[in-house]
């Protein structure tokens, strides 16, 4: 993409105290991206999108937002982006309707545009027949749509979600996707937290924060290819069996069980393949399928914490 | 300043107060619940003193005495004692507060105009009671003897005028009776008017606690345009309390209101200023609603109780003490609802009060201003 940055940090650092969250981070985001944070729980994400939203004071380094100075101008952005924070607590006492207006109201989003917005927003959030029930009566999944609804309000320029869908069920989890998707489409740019994996491989772009930093920045296609180790995914009725035979055999170095299915990290797929035929069929293990499975965004997140950890 | 962001948070914080039932009760009727439970707490008329009697003398002038102590509702009669183990027992029990022992020769001494030999013996744990009880049986020993001896006097055949060489005329202004109801009252309700402060300050500290107030700081809304889209609400809940605590004082507690409603509700509503930005501060400083609770109360009931002057006159204090109290809205306020209350004074009197209360509202409101910045650390 030849569009210059819509989010440019050179150095970025914030301290709390004696703590260091956000380590010299230098992030440059281009317009319309979907870009998702990922990183362990107390690697800075949640920092860092504070400071994007310019709810944080800068202890160093620069940082410039849709062209204005993050440390001097951070109210002059503020009515470009939409935050969305992690604990989002909406005023259960104030209807779905009263919430949109509330914050349409702080945004200055004109009464015309207001109503054509509102009508909008709850359709795409399939609140339409809730908009009189108070937020603190709808459920978990629903309250995070109208809080993303109330980020929208305004056509925001960029969005900044934290953790956005932790704790949400999975049809909510994949109706909130689609909408982010949907924004994608349209040309919103943006930034999304999360601890799932699966989010992460739905971004366009993903950022991997370990320890305050940003160590890997990259396509979701690139990060899983720097995965040096294939994967060898075994299926078996007697799982148990199948993992206590494979886990410690040469070569292999992790081992995982979802259900039925054994996934194990190997140094190398093809070789390590025909190993584990052969030892499952020496201890006797039944097994329904083993194959070479693609790597997925989970195995080479973990791999490259790992790298970090050591 | 946009009136548009200030209404809706306006609009939002009332729909909140209107639609929770216990944050409406808590902010429109807890200064009448307060002002109820203390000044009936506070100012317990002393009556119904239980006494015992040792009469040693056991003659008919000694009986009169003891009927004429115990006539009215000020001592009852709770035993006649006949030694003083008994007297000791029933004071150690607690079933009296004071005993009165009448010597051996009482009827004889008062006759010959000697004296009254008696002993009051009370109950130091209860000092008030106790105090009561000897102030009350001095005053009826010394009409006992006058009594006596005018009558004496009189069977003699002189003029029984004499007697009384200084004739006091007492006249109570302000408050005839001196009935301490009618001048507590007016200073506590300076000081449950201070309440809705401690709303604001909880609101805010509310916000924090809940994380809105993180997605308040995200939106263009300006510093002033929030805290006072938060204040308005409780200064119209202030101002309802305002019109509420004197009818509380007028219908409920008989007291009369002698100066002018619309200045004490304009002088009210200056305080109501003074005393919320005080809330905001404390909003402000504090992150949780917990240490927000503790702080009002630090800042602002505290010292209404010991430095407004309203139960411990300001004169008797140290001079810091009364330096700081300077410093309190509710100090100027006591004066304003006492003054207007009871001797029914106007700005003639209570400006220097009213000047106060605008600089220190000013001050507080420029603090808080300073302090609140729109970032979460």
């Amino acid at each position: 993409m030849t569009d210059s940055p819509i989010i440019e940090t050179e150095r970025l650092k914030r301290d709390y105290k004696s703590v260091t969250a956000v380590d010299e981070l230098t992030l440059s985001i281009t317009p319309g991206e979907l870009f998702g944070l990922v990183g362990p729980d107390g690697a800075g994400k949640t920092t860092t999108l504070r400071l994007l939203a310019g709810l944080l004071g800068v202890t160093d380094g620069e940082a410039t937002i849709l062209g204005f100075d993050l440390k001097s101008q951070a109210e002059a952005i503020k009515p470009h982006v939409g935050y969305m924070a992690q604990q989002f607590s909406l005023y259960g006492e104030l209807s779905v309707l009263e919430n949109l207006q509330f914050f349409a109201e702080l945004f200055d989003v004109t009464k015309h545009e207001q109503q054509e917005r509102t009508e909008r927003l709850l359709e795409f959030a399939g609140l339409t027949e809730f908009t009189e029930r108070r937020a603190a009566d709808l459920s978990g999944g629903m309250q995070k749509k109208l809080a993303l609804a109330c980020t929208l309000i305004h056509q925001p320029e960029i969005l900044l979600l934290d953790e956005p869908t932790t704790g949400v069920d999975p049809v909510s989890r994949r109706e909130f996707w689609n909408i982010l998707t949907e924004l994608h489409v349209q040309g919103t740019t943006i930034i999304v937290s999360t601890p799932y994996m699966d989010e992460a491989d739905r971004c366009s772009m993903v950022g991997l924060m370990y320890a305050g930093k940003l160590v890997e920045c990259d396509t979701p296609q690139n990060i899983r290819a720097q995965l040096k180790e294939d994967v060898i995914e075994v299926q078996a009725e007697d799982w148990q069996a199948a993992f206590k035979t494979v886990a410690g055999l040469k070569g292999v170095r992790e081992a995982q069980t979802y259900g039925e299915t054994v996934n194990l990290l190997v140094d190398d797929g093809k070789k390590r393949l025909r190993e584990i035929k052969r030892a499952l069929k020496k201890s006797k293990v039944e097994y329904r399928s083993i194959r070479l499975a693609p790597v997925r965004m989970e195995e080479a997140f973990i791999s490259l914490i790992r790298k970090m950890e050591s | 300043m946009s009136i548009r962001h200030i209404w809706a948070v306006t609009r939002k914080e009332s729909q909140h107060i209107l639609r929770d039932r216990s944050t409406l009760i808590l902010v429109f009727f807890t200064p009448t619940l307060l002002l109820l439970l203390m000044a009936y707490a506070l100012t317990v008329d002393l009556k119904h003193v239980p006494l015992a009697v040792l009469d040693l003398d056991k003659s008919q002038t000694s009986r009169t005495f003891v009927q004429q102590i115990t006539a009215g509702q000020d001592l009852d009669l709770y035993a006649s004692a006949e030694s003083m183990a008994e007297i000791e027992d029933m004071l150690m029990r607690g079933e009296i507060k004071a005993a009165l022992v009448i010597s051996p020769g009482f009827a004889a001494d008062v006759q010959a105009l000697k004296g009254m030999p008696m002993q009051v013996i009370i109950d130091g744990t209860e000092p008030e009671s106790g105090g009561f009880a000897v102030e009350h049986i001095a005053n009826r020993a010394e009409e006992f003897i006058s009594t006596s001896l005018a009558s004496q006097l009189a069977a003699q055949g002189f003029s029984v005028d004499t007697l009384q060489p200084v004739d006091l005329r007492i006249r109570t202004w302000f408050n005839p009776g001196l009935k301490p109801r009618n001048d507590i009252i007016p200073g506590l309700i300076s000081m449950v008017l201070g309440f809705p402060a401690l709303s604001v300050a909880l609101t805010l500290a509310h916000e924090r606690e809940h994380g809105t107030l993180e997605q308040l700081l995200a939106t263009p809304i300006g510093r002033g345009e929030l805290l006072i889209g938060k204040i308005l609400p409780y200064v119209v809940v202030g101002l309802f309390n305002v019109l509420i605590m004197p009818l509380l004082a007028i219908a409920w507690f008989g007291i009369s209101f002698n100066g002018n409603f619309a200045l004490f509700f304009g002088l009210s509503a200056i305080f109501m200023f003074a005393v919320l930005s005080m809330g905001v501060i404390v909003g402000v400083f504090m992150r949780t609603q917990a240490a927000a609770l503790a702080l009002s109360f630090l800042v602002v009931f505290f010292p209404g109780f010991f430095l407004t002057g309203i139960f411990f006159p300001l004169a008797s204090m140290p001079e810091e003490a009364r330096m700081e109290s300077l410093f309190l809205p509710g100090t100027h306020y006591a004066v304003i609802t006492r003054g207007i209350f009871l001797p029914g004074v106007g700005l003639e009197v209570l400006w220097p009060n009213l000047v106060m209360l605008v600089v220190l509202g000013v001050a507080f409101t420029l603090v808080a201003a300073l302090f609140f910045k729109k970032k979460l650390a």
